[in-house]
């Protein structure tokens, strides 16, 4: 569904992507970890295009998509992404956030799109906040409004990035509920995250990433008690605990 | 259900406001009383002294508030459009954009508005084809160049308008597959020029009170048309009371000028409140 080849990028002198490999396939879950500055973010970033890779390919279900040619907005419609601190549109209420897309981009009948709209905000818990404002919300809410936001352009594979760090411990739970359910209805997803738990139960396999490469990829069991390498055991640790 | 709700409020919303605009005016109505009953009770000024009116009113009164009203309209659309197009363009990432811009706005910001008046109505009519000159034309080069004044403080409202959006509300646009034209317009725009509202209506309160300054050229407008007829007042008539009446009266003219817009972009203000926003209810 979705593979990455020797992907590269740079910021100025900040060579943040190495040359990373991986491939997700359709319905399968990926749980990304590793510490902060790794290139996570920026990974999940390129996938969408979002920032523009400097080198190697990115492959949408067998099409490389960072290719002159390519429509960005035609790749970022299909690949949903939810991101750490929500960002859902403040001035917009819950249902109207996660219209918009469907209406402005797909031209979608306004009545239909909040038809489907109001069955989606149904779907993450909260049919009753649907003219709530982003402020009225608590954190949890947002980014529930968020997920249902990106998955009202029926997208084919959803990335997150590390939904639930910027969520008071008692909405982290809510929040993994629903990515789980997610993943059940066999979505393909790519996640960034350090809840160990969620990674273990959700995820078939998860990558380790550190300095812009993939220093170590398994199943959750291997990753969090039988690590390979030096690194992975010296980060493991520290978010086990 | 839900859009009977969301109405009923929006009601109450609209009562509110005109309830608070009337509030406000009445406030503004009693000081204005107060101040004529100490013109025409302390001092013992006829203010409404039908030979001063006869000859103040007609001509000077009706044709200064026309001539104030017609450089407003021109100043105000193009120094909201112009500052508008500079402080969005600022935000590009390309120097030979920015640049020219930010010297721009450092020079109309940094040089008294009298002076540019001056400058625009002596040298402007020179950058104007011969076949186009007129009596006036002096006069308008100096009202535009009073427009590119008010769009330099102008386009620094908007730049803020637009540099406080967070870049994440694009980052999410996008990534719902908007072009950057629609991440603007749905997104971007209706967040920045809400916040660029309150402190608009700041810049066009100044901006109509400084159409006074083209009365130094000779602009026909309400200031220098009663400046004309006070001097003459004075050493004509030898009323030098009526120089207190006529000033008043200027005084509550260019006030209502200004409450009225004002007011409207309050009103605008309230209509596009967001609510959960406000950092401080009251």
């Amino acid at each position: 569904m979705i593979r990455v080849e020797d992907l590269q990028k740079r910021f100025g002198s900040l060579h943040v992507l190495k040359g990373v490999d991986l491939e997700v396939q359709k319905g399968e879950v990926l749980v990304v970890i590793g510490p902060s500055g790794s290139g996570k973010s920026t990974l999940l970033r390129c996938i969408n295009l979002l920032i523009e890779p400097d080198d190697g390919r990115v492959l949408l279900e067998g099409v490389q998509v960072n290719r002159p040619g390519i429509k960005r907005e035609w790749v970022r419609e299909q690949v949903g992404m939810v991101f750490q601190s929500f960002n859902l549109f403040t001035h917009l209420t819950a249902l109207q956030n996660v219209t918009l897309g469907p209406t402005r981009v797909r031209g979608e009948d306004p009545g239909k799109a909040a038809e489907r709209g109001r069955a989606l905000l149904a779907r993450v818990g909260l049919a009753d906040k649907a003219d709530a404002y982003p402020a009225q919300l608590s954190g949890g809410q947002q980014q529930r409004v968020a997920i249902a936001r990106a998955l009202a352009m029926n997208p084919k594979a959803m990335l997150f990035d590390e939904p639930t760090s910027a969520l008071d411990p008692e909405y982290i739970r809510e929040v993994l509920d629903v990515m789980a359910s997610l993943a059940q209805d066999g979505m393909t997803m790519i996640v960034v995250t350090h809840e160990m738990g969620f990674a273990s139960n959700v995820a078939r396999r998860i990558l380790f990433m550190d300095a812009g490469k993939i220093i170590e990829e398994g199943a959750p069991e291997e990753i969090f008690h039988r690590p390979k390498e030096e690194r992975t055991r010296a980060f493991v640790s520290k978010i086990l605990r | 259900m839900v859009t009977t709700v969301g109405s009923a409020t929006r009601r109450s919303l609209d009562r509110g406001v005109t309830l608070r605009t009337l509030l406000r005016a009445a406030e503004m109505a009693i000081g204005a009383i107060l101040f004529i009953i100490i013109l025409e009770v302390v001092l013992r000024f006829d203010i409404l002294d039908s030979t001063l009116w006869g000859l103040y009113g007609p001509y000077y009164f009706v044709t200064g508030v026309l001539g104030t009203l017609q450089y407003i309209a021109i100043i105000i659309p193009l120094s909201v459009a112009v500052g508008f197009s500079v402080g969005w363009a600022r935000l590009s990432r390309l120097r030979v954009v920015t640049w020219p811009l930010s010297v721009y706005v450092d020079f109309f910001r940094g040089v008294p508005p009298i002076i540019i008046v001056i400058f625009a109505s002596l040298l402007g009519p020179s950058l104007v084809p011969a076949r186009f000159h007129s009596k006036d034309l002096g006069i308008l080069m100096a009202a535009l160049a009073l427009s590119l004044h008010s769009g330099a403080y102008q386009s620094e409202i908007f730049r803020a308008g637009f540099m406080s959006v967070p870049t994440g509300q694009l980052e999410a646009a996008q990534s719902l597959g908007m072009t950057r034209g629609q991440s603007m317009q749905f997104v971007v725009l209706p967040q920045a020029l809400r916040l660029s509202v309150p402190p608009l209506a700041n810049e066009l309160a100044v901006v109509i009170k400084d159409t006074s300054l083209l009365a130094i050229i000779g602009a026909l407008d309400l200031f220098g048309l009663s400046n004309v007829f006070t001097q003459q007042a004075v050493f004509g008539s030898n009323q030098l009371w009526w120089v207190f009446v006529v000033w008043t009266a200027v005084a509550l003219v260019y006030f209502v000028m200004t409450f009225s817009v004002t007011e409207l972009l309050n009103w605008v203000d309230r209509r596009y409140h967001v609510k959960g926003l406000e950092a401080i209810s009251a």
